[in-house]
């Protein structure tokens, strides 16, 4: 090969590799860090669930929170991550030195929607659909101090007076959660009775009108919601740009999770439903060593699954085997299980141990190491003795008095990793020290059930929580809430160390300064912890999976994780 | 002939109709006497213990299970499916939004699998042996054998990686892909078998002893022939269409039936669940009630025998 020839090829060859590597180049989303936020352009999210209503004052499911958070807007906003009252609708609030009396001024100038002006008309307006008999407001509830409405009153259309009847501890940052509506929209409604079904799944967007940074333009059931930009959305970035940045949010509808997973995977999608799943990690990433999503770790979950007995007085349970009514014996348990394997075997690492249902990632209200029951075998024999509980035949499984074996049923959702590996691996753990756990995965649906008509023995499980605030948890620390699993809907307080709790829970609620609030939690918490109703044993790293596309992202353990800012949200390339 | 042929359509329709609101109440029975109602769900979710009394109240639930099946009789014999708890809206309308959409999944996975099956079928009975059929063939059991879920998983992968299809929900090459293939893979299972017999029959074997054309024995002759035995699972192919549909619904995210029943079962909304199972026991009604009929328009044996 001539001189000249050999050049030819190795600039035809130059050439190739530098359009392979500009056009790679040109193809990929730039990285967050020199990313400069622009207009325009389309994110895709998927959902698991679909809406049953867009009206988050008649419904608390996640769609319809997910649906006002991207249509309305709140009068102000706790950030989720900083826990800081953030201005929205509201601009600034000044209070009586008591608490109780809040002066808050208005938005100028802002429009719904719409078009039409936003007043204080409409705050008046959204607190009475609320306290509405007929609109049954899942709202109502938390509305309330010491029962009491709060009152509203307007002083002009761009201020409003909002008086709290007694002291109530979460203060004005119970407005977070309250979507301010259109009167002009939905007053005949409200006055009609029909407010329920005003702005159900099948009702006519175009009547629906709201202050937030997008507009829900379609909507096919099952398939998909489309939020377009909100014109008049009033919010500017730090340079003065519009936001939102995006044109378009896309809402797709995909129940199946392995699904959900794939479109991510392959840039079909850019943003999940929430944190990935334990068995999810690996995989993802490797994709994101591939660089085709991001993973994000934002800190341990706040809702931590449990493990309950079935304490009810009188229950079967309790009747048939007294001693899982001993502190002593679930104290035996907690000494008896290995919270740093489920750690490192269940979730691969990416954990917390925790001895109760607050973990690190509800920041200041959680306190290390309180109630730490130590990984100790001797100790739980020990307990597991002083309860008179023996192995009397050898078997290799305790017995008690009446010679029967030491085992219960563990009920626990099927087809959730987490919750059946931890099942597994507590029940292989029990083992060791003699006692027999059956463990029986279940349908979601039968376990909730069998919670709900008494028919246990034992249940590992959890519940979604929504706030940080401890408040936001009273169906579960209260002995009257729903949700005080080992024995629920108490009509007054079975026990005084739960009577004790239930006190410091309502004068937490009534508590408007933040360190007294912690002392009163932290009482409450060792309470919990002195006397095990329950067990607590990791709180998984939740780890956000995003498309490489999605720009200005700050996630958070609070649902929905990334989307809590769609308006920050922008677009970093070009979809794969 | 067409008398007996309208007294047998009579006869498989009131059949039908009485198949149908048996599964129906069967559905509405068994939902009910699952573990938990409606308003379970609310329970875990920390729902005010007065708005769930309020909800069982509407509802109906805390009446003796025997007048809530009593009215649930009453109202499917006046064709009122009720509410549904959890979309808060008349089933009736849910289930025929919904029940459109499989209609059209199980239409086009229907023709798919025709499209592809019965050729192929044709092809694997008339020259079994050749490395063709052995490769159709084990194609066609491989695809059998897949469960639906892994199935669905599997086109959905190649979907997504390729962008060859789009997996958009709402879009409907995957499902239909996902639905017609197994359906075709028995197609073909079934035509090659029936081809391979008409194949052997003696009045094709004279015909080729004719000198007609073995394409023209093949593809004329052997196929009308085998076409019956074929003909006659349509109904059941149907009715599996909407059984299977549920699988290929929920990975997809198609908006149809399958899904609405899954929502409804998981939910506890027995009312939606019984008015689901009331649709798909009309589509496979009448699905087998259309078989029947052409089976007996064609051979009146099966006529004469019923």
């Amino acid at each position: 090969m001539t001189p000249s020839r050999m050049f030819r090829l190795a600039l035809v060859i130059a050439l190739v590799v530098a359009a392979v590597i500009f056009s790679r180049r040109c193809g990929a989303p730039q990285s967050e860090a020199d990313a400069v936020p622009q207009n325009g352009g389309t994110l895709v999210a998927t959902y698991r669930t679909e809406p049953t209503h867009f009206n988050r004052l008649v419904e608390a499911r996640p769609m319809a929170r997910l649906t006002a958070l991207l249509t309305q807007a709140t009068l102000l906003r706790v950030d989720p991550n900083t826990g800081a009252l953030v201005p929205r609708l509201a601009t600034e609030w000044t209070g009586t030195p008591d608490g109780l009396t809040w002066t808050v001024t208005l938005r100028r100038g802002i429009c719904f929607s719409d078009g039409t002006a936003f007043t204080a008309s409409d705050v008046l307006f959204t607190f009475q659909a609320i306290y509405d008999e007929r609109v049954k407001s899942p709202l109502a509830l938390d509305m309330r101090a010491k029962g009491q409405s709060f009152q509203l009153r307007a002083i002009d259309d761009h201020h409003i007076v909002l008086t709290f009847p007694s002291p109530f501890g979460q203060g004005l940052a119970i407005l977070d959660s309250v979507p301010i509506l259109p009167r002009h929209k939905l007053q005949a409604a409200l006055d009609a009775g029909t407010f329920r079904d005003a702005w159900s799944a099948s009702a006519n967007l175009s009547d629906m009108a709201g202050l937030g940074p997008f507009m829900l333009q379609a909507y096919a059931p099952a398939q998909h919601l489309r939020f377009v930009r909100n014109p008049h959305f009033w919010r500017t970035d730090a340079t003065g740009q519009k936001l939102p940045y995006l044109d378009e949010l896309e809402v797709q509808i995909v129940p199946e999770q392995n699904a959900e997973l794939l479109r991510l995977q392959s840039g079909t999608s850019d943003l999940t439903n929430g944190g990935a799943r334990a068995e999810d990690l690996a995989m993802l990433r490797d994709a994101e060593t591939a660089g085709r999503v991001t993973l994000v770790d934002v800190g341990p979950a706040i809702d931590v699954s449990t493990l309950w007995f079935n304490l009810t007085p009188g229950s079967k349970a309790v009747a048939d085997k007294p001693w899982l009514a001993q502190e002593a014996f679930r104290r035996a348990i907690s000494h008896a299980v290995n919270r740093q394997a489920i750690v490192d075997t269940v979730h691969l690492g990416a954990a917390a141990v925790v001895y109760g249902p607050v973990s690190p990632g509800h920041g200041d209200w959680f306190v290390p190491d309180l109630g730490a029951t130590p990984f100790d075998l001797a100790r739980a024999r020990t307990l597991l003795t002083s309860l008179g509980l023996q192995d009397r035949n050898g078997d290799g499984v305790l017995d008690d008095a009446s010679n029967r074996p030491v085992e219960f049923s563990l009920l626990t959702q099927s087809g959730h990793t987490e919750r059946e590996r931890t099942s597994t691996l507590v029940g292989e753990q029990l083992r060791q020290v003699g006692i027999k756990v059956n463990v029986v995965p279940m349908d979601q649906r039968v376990v909730q059930a069998r919670y709900a008509s008494g028919d246990y023995e034992g249940i590992y499980y959890g519940a979604q929580a929504n706030s940080k605030d401890p408040t936001g948890s009273r169906a579960f620390w209260l002995s009257n809430g729903p949700m005080h699993f080992w024995n629920p809907n108490q009509p007054t307080a079975g026990s005084e160390w739960e009577g004790r709790i239930d006190a410091l829970m309502l004068q937490l609620a009534e508590t408007m300064d933040h360190a007294e609030r912690k002392r009163q939690f932290t009482e409450a918490q060792q309470l919990l912890a002195d006397h095990v109703p329950a067990l607590w044993f990791a709180a998984p790293h939740v780890s956000v999976p995003m498309s490489m596309r999605v720009g200005g992202a700050t996630p958070t353990v609070i649902q929905p994780p990334v989307l809590w800012n769609a308006e920050e949200l922008f677009v970093l390339g070009p979809r794969r | 002939m067409i008398h007996a042929t309208a007294a047998h359509v009579l006869r498989r329709f009131v059949a039908a109709l009485l198949v149908v609101l048996s599964v129906s109440t069967a559905a509405f029975v068994l939902a009910r006497l699952a573990p938990g109602d409606e308003t379970t769900t609310d329970v875990m979710e920390g729902v005010d213990p007065k708005a769930i009394a309020d909800t069982r109240d509407r509802l109906g639930l805390d009446r003796p299970f025997p007048v809530q099946l009593a009215q649930f009789t009453w109202d499917l014999l006046r064709l009122d499916l009720g509410e549904s708890a959890k979309f808060d809206r008349p089933v009736a309308a849910l289930v025929a939004e919904r029940g459109a959409n499989t209609a059209r999944l199980a239409f086009v996975a229907l023709l798919l699998a025709t499209l592809i099956g019965l050729p192929l079928g044709v092809v694997t009975g008339a020259y079994s042996g050749t490395w063709v059929s052995r490769l159709v063939s084990t194609a066609s059991i491989a695809v059998l054998a897949c469960p639906p879920l892994v199935a669905v998983l599997v086109l959905l992968y190649i979907a997504t990686t390729t962008a060859w299809i789009s997996v958009a929900p709402g879009d409907l090459l995957v499902p239909a892909l996902a639905l017609g293939l197994p359906v075709g893979a028995a197609l073909e299972r079934l035509q090659s078998q029936a081809t391979h017999d008409a194949m052997a029959s003696l009045d094709l074997l004279a015909a080729a002893a004719r000198g007609i054309p073995s394409h023209r024995l093949v593809w004329v002759h052997a196929a009308r022939q085998s076409l019956r035995p074929v003909l006659g699972v349509y109904g059941i192919v149907i009715g599996s269409l909407f059984s299977g549909s549920i699988a290929v619904e929920f990975a997809t995210s198609w908006p149809g039936l399958g899904r609405l029943m899954l929502d409804a079962v998981q939910y506890g909304d027995v009312r939606l669940v019984a008015g689901c199972v009331f649709a798909a026991g009309v589509c496979l009604a009448v699905g087998n009630l259309v078989a029947d009929t052409l089976r007996s328009v064609v051979d009146p044996r099966v006529r004469d025998l019923s």
